[in-house]
């Protein structure tokens, strides 16, 4: 029996059984390799996958840092999610692409860069100094171990090794900056004649079928936009404070209790007189040094002036030019034994020598200005503001917390809020989506007045904190709301009137100006002579900065440069509905400062700075073309937040 | 097979070894060389790219000063004769490119960009290399040469704008005006770099008349 197995075990039944029982072996962990994860790809960039978690997170990530750069301003309507998936996307298949390309190409970092980069970034340092503890603290924070980190960072600086070669590497020819000099400070001499659309209105009746037409054309600007009139209650500390009465004797205890708040400690005007000791002065040296601080105390007490003598002797650079003045000096500022001194010393007496870490001194004060304290009534008004401040902050944390939870239990009616916490319930007149006045204004508030939860349901809005340093919160339900609706003809007909006779007179005010610029074009008037009925306005020689009407600045820098004594002539219509014809009479380019063979001007390196931001991103998109991307359909709109 | 006793079994197989052995060493010594060759080389690469890479931020520096043409030119020229088969040469033309032209040394300028048109990493260097070819041969009046380097690399719709911005200048250097003009207008509709300085170009043109 055993032998037949063993005869079996070596025949091809028994090699089919290893070979079926090793494939699984074989192959067990191989999708790790073959980079198949299982998980849903939302874009292939020439064969890497962007998995649709990545980019979740990186969804996440940008609102994120979208709300805390916007604050208050940051409205999550304005960023819809469908729009904002398919920009994150593009933006990291843009990342992954250049990733793929510096990788392709053979763009490598070195180690040392990056030892570099990682000890002179901020984020990592300590005191200006790198700290590894911050270092492995903001890690943790990120998710990576420091090998992912490493990678991660070799991986970025290899992609702006690219956009550094491209930018830094380009500039202006010559002849360009000479080009550009040339046009840039170029300068025309103009002058125009304007024809008032004013000066042609008229009462002359308006057709009913015109009316009709203007109003059929431009329905959408005769409809009344969608409003709401709003009830709201407003928690602000300030108003908090105001109410608060605080009583003196709360106030004279507060007083009491920091006192040293108010008080100027007592200062004197020192002068002094310094010999010098190095820090490790041996006996003899502090002797010497004795001996001249007693000898130059002598002198001082026998009259000798204590200025002249700390001009010529003082070793304390600061203060020896100015005869040893050091000004005024409160406890507490300089060093103890000096202060000591100082503090114990009679007024316009001299002090024996004073020993310090710094050598010998001779000191003496000037003048004493006593010590001053503010009495109660003078800082009573600011010590009740801050009392009534501090109280008005915690209420207003005890009453926002409990305005939020009633708003929410009780959303059908602002009355138990008004009840319950005594606060005032005001109304708005009506507001639409561009907001009211003050609080109203507020794009937070504006979104919740707004959003179905308070329009359509018609229950109270959350707490609205709309800038949260500014300690103040609103509450809002909708009181009334009104459709935008189609204004009746009836009501808009004045209106589109007078629109109509502007409309008039703003056209033959333009066929005035261009009647009287083919009189002068064909030789029939002069200039003064056709310009008749029209203002005119002698410019003289401007710059493309020149503050005219645009449509005059326009022209008489698109106009082509007249040739020998006639000058080129123009009419257009202006943006306040008047007519010009602009004359053109000299060009004159700006000065070309480059020499032969320099290409430095202080332009240069802003144009090919510029230039060379355009054309690396002309770079890339050559060659986004050239990579082979998928992208996997995204939802419309799913709108979870 | 089978076996009639031990020895005749111990006996098959140092046959087998003597008539197969050699081949067995000969196959794992090959193996290994091959694995560990392998290692070798992308570790040489990798290093090879990570000098040339330290040499370029280098370069990166020196091009921040002005006056620095010879040392650029002298470390464009290491990092050919050292770093060849890295991008780096190239990169490293580029930014020395740049530096001889400021100085004054166009025709050197010209000889490097020409290097990195005819050997870029990427094709969409190679472009943007001759792009700046045909504006330094433009301003240096070389219009034929010009012409020609614009015709034989604009072949990619990304980089076309940018094409004809050069052609423009270049149709307006010959004065041939509507042609200019046809080209200026592509090059801005294109969205060319500096396109509103091309727009001033364009406002400048004499009219036709």
């Amino acid at each position: 029996m055993l032998q037949s197995i063993r005869d079996r075990a070596q025949g091809w039944i028994a090699w089919v059984i290893v070979i079926l029982i090793s494939v699984p072996f074989a192959l067990w962990g191989i999708q790790s390799y073959l980079g198949i994860s299982g998980e849903t790809v939302t874009a292939t960039v020439n064969g890497i996958e962007i998995t649709e978690r990545d980019l979740d997170r990186r969804v996440q990530q940008t609102r994120m840092e979208l709300r805390e750069r916007l604050g208050a301003a940051y409205d999550p309507a304005a960023f819809a999610t469908a729009d904002l998936r398919r920009m994150v996307r593009e933006e990291m298949i843009r990342e992954v692409l250049l990733v793929e390309v510096a990788q392709r190409l053979g763009l490598r970092v070195s180690d040392q860069e990056l030892k570099l980069r990682i000890l002179s970034e901020p984020a990592f340092q300590h005191d200006g100094r790198f700290d590894n503890e911050a270092f492995q603290r903001l890690l943790q924070l990120q998710g990576l171990s420091e090998r992912q980190f490493v990678e991660q960072l070799r991986q970025q600086l290899t992609g702006t090794q690219l956009i550094r070669a491209v930018v830094a590497s380009e500039f202006a020819t010559q002849r360009e900056l000479e080009q550009f000099q040339r046009l840039s400070a170029q300068q025309r001499e103009i002058d125009y004649a304007r024809f008032a659309a004013a000066d042609y209105l008229s009462d002359e009746p308006v057709a009913d079928e015109a009316v009709d037409a203007y109003y059929q054309e431009h329905a959408e600007r005769f409809r009344s936009p969608e409003q709401v009139k709003l009830d709201y209650v407003v928690l602000d500390v300030a108003e908090l404070a105001e109410e608060i009465e605080i009583d003196d004797a709360a106030l004279r205890q507060a007083y009491a209790s920091e006192q040293a708040r108010f008080v100027t400690p007592e200062q004197r005007r020192v002068r002094h007189l310094l010999v010098a000791l190095p820090q490790q002065a041996d006996d003899e040296q502090v002797a010497a040094a004795e001996a001249e601080i007693t000898a130059l105390r002598e002198r001082i007490l026998a009259g000798e002036s204590f200025a002249e003598l700390a001009t010529a002797h003082s070793d304390d650079p600061g203060s020896a030019g100015e005869g040893g003045a050091l000004g005024l000096i409160e406890p507490g500022m300089m060093d103890p034994v000096f202060d000591e001194a100082v503090f114990a010393l009679p007024e316009g007496e001299l002090s024996e020598p004073v020993r310090t870490r710094f050598g010998f001194h001779l000191v003496e004060v000037e003048a004493v200005r006593p010590s001053e304290t503010q009495p109660f009534e003078a800082v009573r008004e600011q010590l009740h503001e801050e009392q009534a401040r501090a109280q008005a902050e915690s209420l207003y944390y005890d009453l926002g917390e409990r305005l939020a939870t009633l708003a929410y239990e009780r959303p059908d009616s602002l009355e138990p809020v008004v009840e319950e916490l005594g606060l005032v319930q005001r109304q708005s007149d009506w507001i639409g989506r561009e907001g009211g006045e003050g609080l109203l204004a507020e794009p937070g508030v504006l979104s919740a007045a707004f959003s179905e939860e308070v329009l359509i349901e018609g229950n109270n809005s959350e707490l609205i904190e709309p800038d949260r340093e500014r300690l103040r919160a609103v509450v809002v339900r909708v009181r009334d709301h009104r459709e935008s609706a189609q204004r009746p003809l009836e009501d808009v007909r004045e209106d589109i009137v007078t629109a109509l006779r502007q409309q008039r007179a703003e056209a033959a005010a333009l066929a005035a100006a261009e009647t009287a610029l083919a009189q002068v074009r064909d030789g029939e008037a002069d200039w003064a002579e056709a310009m008749t009925g029209a203002t005119l306005e002698s410019v003289g020689l401007v710059g493309r900065g020149a503050a005219l009407p645009d449509a005059v600045l326009d022209l008489a820098f698109t106009l082509p440069a007249p040739q020998s004594d006639a000058p080129e002539l123009e009419a257009a219509a202006l943006a306040d509905g008047d007519a010009v014809v602009v004359r053109l009479t000299r060009v004159e380019d700006g000065e070309v400062t480059v020499s032969e063979g320099a290409t430095s001007i202080p332009e240069a390196g802003l144009l090919a700075e510029l230039a060379g931001r355009e054309l690396y991103d002309t770079v890339l998109a050559d060659i986004e073309r050239r990579a082979e991307i998928t992208r996997e359909p995204l939802p419309e709109a799913s709108d979870v937040d | 097979m089978s076996y009639q006793t031990d020895e005749e079994k111990a006996e098959a197989i140092k046959k087998w070894w003597r008539d197969n052995g050699v081949a067995v060493i000969a196959g794992l010594a090959l193996g290994l060389v091959i694995i560990f060759g392998w290692r070798y080389w992308t570790d040489y690469r990798n290093d090879l790219a990570a000098q040339a890479s330290t040499h370029f931020e280098q370069m990166l520096y020196s091009a921040e000063d002005t006056d620095a043409a010879t040392v650029l030119a002298k470390q464009s020229e290491q990092l050919d004769a050292d770093f060849g088969a890295t991008p780096y040469a190239a990169l490293g033309a580029l930014i020395a490119a740049k530096g001889l032209y400021q100085a004054g040394d166009a025709e050197a300028a010209i000889a490097r960009l020409e290097r990195v048109v005819d050997d870029a990493p990427d094709a969409a260097l190679a472009r943007l290399a001759a792009l700046r070819l045909a504006r330094v041969q433009l301003a240096e009046g070389a219009l034929d040469a010009a012409e020609s380097t614009i015709a034989a690399h604009d072949d990619s719709p990304e980089f076309s704008a940018d094409f004809a911005a050069v052609r423009g200048d270049l149709a307006a250097a010959r004065g041939d005006l509507a042609t200019a003009r046809d080209a200026y207008q592509t090059a801005i509709e294109g969205g060319a770099a500096l396109s509103q300085l091309i727009q001033l170009k364009l406002d400048n043109l004499p009219s036709a008349g």
